[in-house]
């Protein structure tokens, strides 16, 4: 899993609102008296400069021309040119490459987010015996690095049959089913993981005076649970949409077929057989990213909320 | 890719126990998608794919460049859509990134492939052959206009052909005619004029040859010359084929000459990319530079004044008529579903007609290995490099075609550039490739 691919995103802004919020709250007293409060300032922007470094570094070179860095090198100011970003888009065919990584990614977050919840549910809720058993088995499967699984998944895929209306190749190879499936089935431990945590603050009494009411376990599940981890459901969606719109290793393996490569392969496209222009490798980039942000930032309200609530169960 | 393991057997164990219980298994297990849509082709009849071959068929190509690329992509879309248009055949593009498409070959051919795909000539091409992944192209042999040293390229270890080549550019020594004739050099035909140009190029305050190597494979030409000029091109390949030393006095001799040849280089090749090396031969800092002909696209503004030559002999025994050419081509997936068609439409590919097709409809040429193919599309160097190349007696493939993409990639790489870094530790390195080679073939 790619926890680690956009640090720059997750980084700065929980330490950003810490570091800087804090102080004015406490002026007097507190362990953030004001001279401390301005090393902690100091100490967190440079630390989030160091973190947006390299992502800035890329922006500016992505709007300069290849030919004048080249010559001047890269510590040069001038060349300034938007070519980049069009031809990107154009030879990278990024409008068909953003579509499919869509097609896999957004069934592929719901899938995981609704079948988690379920287990999640069941695990928190009743007490069986194979609870603790289960969460283990869900967390051990997180452990395991996909590589090692990548000749029995790849084998079995190709054994498998779909019609030709579902898959033009005849199997699951070669198709976004397979892509779902698989980010679902690795996405699915760590889910299940934080939302039977969450699930499990969530007041027992409630689903007493449910029981009382009447309600059944599907409607404790659908109307009572689920509106109540909304916003775990919303931190999850964000990271979850992150990690599988950026995953890179499955779609590699099992898509063969270059129109239907999700866009963080089409990265690929960009580059020549000897020769890559990094600036507009560079330019490229910032597109294949910019729909991450824009789901982080329109959901960062929740991904905050989501982070610390989670983190009060301990 | 772990996948790959299976192509870690050398090709000279394989040769020997070709027909043992073991291979015959791994045999089938590889084709075992192969068998099943031979078997599934037959019980339907091939009533879904229309008729097998010629008007009507269905072939799937897969290509190795996307639209955007170049040339290159241009080139092949116009073999694809005249032979389409000529045969009334349907022909399924399915255009990957050059990278992408090397670097998910295992899984492309073991999973799905399309019928006609783009590859390489040499060890690349073998090891599928023996592992039963492409088809035997013998009976669509000979193709007219080709010659034997093509059609020996085209050879796997079994003696049967499995690919038709298509085109092919050679490695040679760059350099600039009007910086050469400004000093009144001119190219070098023995050790000792290529010594004393070198020497007066560095009394003139020019750096004889650019040299970069931060991509890891550009340094394996330099190590292919020099092998092949001083132990020979027959030791060189099956140096390659892993059935020689590389802890052996020939292989030290090769480093060694190397050593005593990098004060002549530029410094620190590690921190380079071939780019910019060849952006500094282009301002005239390097007098030479020992690379592909596609240097010209580095430095487009004075791709005009490039000349070249081959690497001068260094021992007169053995002489400069081998050197480095890779061949591209095509090959027929054994998984591929239709192979009929497939092989109709590759010969196709093979033929003149289709490389001049190719050439008419890009800004630039390849040099075709067809030799019935017309020249007048080529530029300068591409009608030296043609003849440079149809005069050589020897032809090799480049390092990492030549031998095992793992041996290649995680061992020669790596090695050759712990060289660069440390030239005086010889023994060191062609101890721990030999280490690294006996468990690679064994």
């Amino acid at each position: 899993m790619s926890t680690e691919t956009l640090p720059a995103d997750t980084g700065p802004t929980p330490s950003g609102t810490g570091g800087s919020r804090t102080p004015p709250k406490r002026v007097e007293g507190g362990v953030m008296s004001k001279p401390r409060g301005i090393v902690v300032t100091v100490i967190v922007a440079l630390l989030a400069l160091l973190w947006l470094f390299p992502l800035l570094w890329a922006l500016i070179n992505s709007f300069r021309e290849y030919d004048y860095t080249q010559a001047n090198g890269y510590l040069s100011f001038g060349g300034w040119t938007t070519s980049n970003y069009e031809e990107a888009w154009t030879r990278g065919n990024f409008g068909l490459h953003l579509k499919n990584s869509l097609m896999v990614t957004i069934p592929a977050v719901l899938l995981t987010l609704w079948l988690s919840s379920m287990v999640g549910f069941v695990l928190a809720r009743f007490s069986y015996r194979f609870n603790l058993i289960m969460l283990g088995v869900f967390l051990a499967a997180n452990l395991l690095p996909p590589q090692a699984l990548l000749i029995p998944v790849f084998r079995m895929f190709r054994e498998i049959p779909l019609p030709l209306f579902m898959s033009d190749s005849g199997s699951m190879l070669n198709s976004f089913w397979a892509l779902i499936l698989v980010n679902t089935a690795f996405q699915m431990g760590f889910c299940t993981f934080v939302l039977s945590n969450y699930m499990k603050t969530l007041p027992h009494e409630i689903y007493e005076s449910a029981e009382l009411d009447g309600a059944s376990v599907w409607r404790q599940y659908w109307q009572l649970t689920m509106p109540l981890v909304r916003p775990a459901l919303a931190a999850l969606a964000t990271l979850q949409f992150t990690w599988i719109y950026n995953e890179f290793f499955w779609a590699t393996v099992l898509i063969q077929q270059g129109d239907k490569l999700p866009i963080t392969s089409a990265l690929n496209n960009l580059r020549g057989q000897f020769f890559t222009d990094t600036n507009l490798v560079a330019a490229g980039s910032i597109i294949v990213a910019l729909p991450v942000l824009i789901v982080f930032f329109l959901l960062q309200k929740q991904f905050v909320s989501g982070l610390t609530l989670g983190s009060t169960k301990g | 890719m772990s996948l790959s393991r299976s192509s870690a057997v050398p090709r000279s164990a394989l040769v020997t126990m070709a027909a043992s219980r073991r291979s015959v298994l791994r045999g089938l297990a590889l084709s075992g998608l192969a068998v099943g849509g031979a078997n599934l082709l037959a019980a339907c009849g091939g009533d879904d794919s229309g008729p097998s071959s010629g008007s009507g068929a269905t072939v799937k190509f897969g290509m190795n460049e996307v639209e955007g690329a170049g040339p290159a992509y241009d080139r092949l879309k116009a073999m694809a859509d005249a032979y389409a248009k000529d045969t009334g055949t349907d022909v399924k593009i399915n255009s990957v990134e050059h990278n992408t498409f090397q670097e998910s070959i295992n899984t492309y051919l073991q999973g799905s492939p399309d019928d006609v795909f783009t590859w390489f000539a040499g060890f690349r091409m073998a090891q599928f052959a023996e592992n039963g992944l492409i088809t035997d192209l013998s009976d669509v042999w000979p193709i007219d206009g080709m010659s034997d040293s093509f059609k020996e390229a085209s050879t796997a270890p079994d003696g049967k052909q499995y690919f038709v080549p298509k085109d092919y550019y050679p490695w040679a020594v760059f350099y600039r005619k009007s910086v050469f004739d400004e000093n009144g050099w001119a190219p070098p035909e023995t050790k000792d004029d290529f010594m004393s140009l070198m020497d007066e190029m560095q009394g003139k305050g020019v750096t004889p040859f650019a040299f970069g190597d931060k991509d890891g494979w550009p340094a394996m030409g330099t190590f292919d010359i020099l092998n092949m000029r001083l132990n020979g091109y027959d030791f060189h390949m099956s140096l390659m084929a892993g059935e020689e030393k590389w802890d052996g006095d020939e292989v030290k001799l090769v480093f060694d000459t190397w050593r005593t040849l990098l004060p002549y280089h530029q410094a620190d090749p590690l921190g380079r990319t071939w780019q910019e090396a060849a952006t500094a031969m282009g301002k005239g800092e390097c007098g030479m530079y020992l690379l592909g002909t596609f240097v010209a696209d580095a430095v487009a503004d004075v791709a005009d004044d490039l000349d070249f030559f081959t690497f001068p002999e260094l021992d007169a025994s053995i002489g400069a008529d081998a050197l480095d050419a890779p061949i591209d081509g095509f090959c027929v997936a054994a998984g591929g579903q239709n192979q009929e068609a497939a092989k109709a439409m590759i010969k196709w590919l093979g033929s003149a007609e289709a490389a001049d097709i190719a050439n008419d409809n890009a800004d630039v040429p390849f040099i075709a290995a067809n030799s019935g193919a017309s020249t007048s599309t080529y530029n300068a160097l591409q009608k030296k490099s043609a003849e440079v190349v149809g005069a050589a007696a020897n032809i090799a493939q480049f390092m990492d075609r030549d031998t095992n993409a793992d041996f290649a990639n995680t061992v020669m790489i790596p090695s050759i550039q712990d060289f660069l870094k440390n030239p005086d530790d010889i023994d060191g390195v062609t101890a721990s490739i030999q280490e690294q080679a006996n468990s690679i073939f064994g």
